[in-house]
């Protein structure tokens, strides 16, 4: 505040960033709710729903989100085309072999507020599959947001100091063969 | 009562004896007319052979066959590996491993590590009588086990595949996987507030576990 100038303040405040989130090995729910943060611009102090301060956000790896318990299997994605006979129901696991930005598109969609400005929130979000981003939107990103949930290491990925630290928890008997 | 949610275990029942079936009975002859070996007729001194170190191998719990070159000698030899409980548990007065090293509500499908000692290499559970966990914490333990399997966090320990199979189907992430995959149908009609159909997450044995947040935890979303 003391060293900026009053253009350079203003400009800080005002301006509209660019987030970068990594959906790998995280459930959409999660991804989608830091996402509307943002979106809308409810990080911000001078937040106000008509003054659209909100940002955009890049998330990348789609492809690769993770569903808790079955919902790949359980949960359905129904729609209508509008003419008869036109329902469509559709598993989650379809769905992601058919579009994999579709369910993160989905599930920000129907988080965000139900008004006239969802739309245009919707055109400030953007999506990848992979970890490939163009260059442009590349050059402008500013800042990552932290993944929601905490990935968990594999048995392959410990070291084998970490695996012989961790103590054995009981003795097999003298006639025990371990396969 | 023993054994509720922070509680020690019911102490552990001595095994029952073990009773063979005809079936059992006839399987068992089976095994030893086939697989004991002939022992060899031509030695004079005895030297631990190979035919000896599978012997060895059948009996002791972790036999590797090691075999050493030194000049005109090839010494071929069986290894037992000690595989034991590290000593000084912090509770030894307890029944089952998890109550001796005080993890009773303590770990999840996360902690592979310790999942790991309580299973084969092709992913099954060793049996109860084995490893002397008490019935609550094995049935927790295969709850998790199975769960870390469907996350795909123990990659090395899959049942052997017969050669030239291929995966069709799409590997997609998961995990706090309730049902097996291939049990799980989709829910349709999911229905109103009031009588939803739920998608169960997680399991309910392990909703006594110790939680670092306020936040409740969901089981059914």
């Amino acid at each position: 505040m003391a060293s900026y100038t009053k253009a350079a303040q203003q400009w800080a405040t005002f301006a509209r960033a660019w987030y970068l989130l990594d959906a790998k090995m995280q459930p959409p729910g999660k991804i989608a709710a830091a996402t509307v943060i943002r979106l809308e611009g409810r990080h911000k102090p001078i937040y106000h729903a008509l003054s659209d301060c909100g940002d955009h956000v890049v998330i990348i790896n789609t492809r690769h989100i993770a569903f808790s318990g079955n919902k790949w299997e359980q949960k359905v994605y129904s729609s209508h085309t509008g003419y008869p006979g036109g329902f469509k129901q559709v598993t989650a696991t379809q769905l992601h072999l058919k579009d994999p930005t579709a369910i993160v598109k989905l599930t920000v969609y129907r988080m965000l507020p139900k008004n006239l400005q969802r739309r245009t929130m919707m055109q400030r979000l953007h999506l990848f599959p992979e970890d490939v981003i163009p260059e442009d939107i590349q050059k402008n990103l500013l800042q990552e947001i932290p993944q929601p949930r905490a990935v968990p290491k594999r048995l392959d990925e410990y070291t084998p100091e970490e695996i012989a630290a961790f103590p054995k928890v009981w003795t097999p008997p003298k006639d025990f063969r371990r396969k | 009562v023993r054994g509720g949610p922070g509680l020690p275990c019911a102490p552990l029942r001595p095994p029952a004896p073990r009773r063979l079936t005809a079936v059992g009975r006839r399987l068992r002859s089976l095994y030893f007319t086939l697989s004991v070996p002939r022992p060899p007729q031509d030695t004079v001194a005895f030297r631990l052979n190979e035919s000896h170190c599978v012997l060895l191998s059948l009996f002791f719990f972790f036999c590797p066959v090691v075999e050493v070159t030194e000049g005109n000698t090839t010494t071929i030899e069986g290894r037992i590996i000690e595989d034991a409980e590290t000593p000084n548990p912090p509770n030894p007065s307890g029944q089952c491993p998890i109550c001796r090293w005080n993890l009773k509500h303590k770990y999840d499908y996360v902690d592979v590590l310790l999942l790991s000692q309580f299973i084969r290499s092709d992913g099954g559970m060793l049996p109860r009588r084995i490893t002397g966990l008490c019935f609550e914490e094995h049935r927790k333990i295969a709850v998790c086990v199975q769960m870390a399997h469907r996350a795909g966090l123990l990659p090395n320990h899959r049942p052997p595949l017969p050669e030239g199979h291929i995966p069709k189907k799409p590997k997609l992430n998961r995990y706090l996987t309730r049902w097996s995959i291939r049990s799980a149908k989709p829910i349709w009609r999911r229905g109103p507030k009031w009588c939803k159909k739920t998608m169960p997450v997680g399991h309910p044995l392990l909703k006594d576990n110790v939680k670092y947040t306020h936040k409740p935890l969901y089981l059914n979303h």
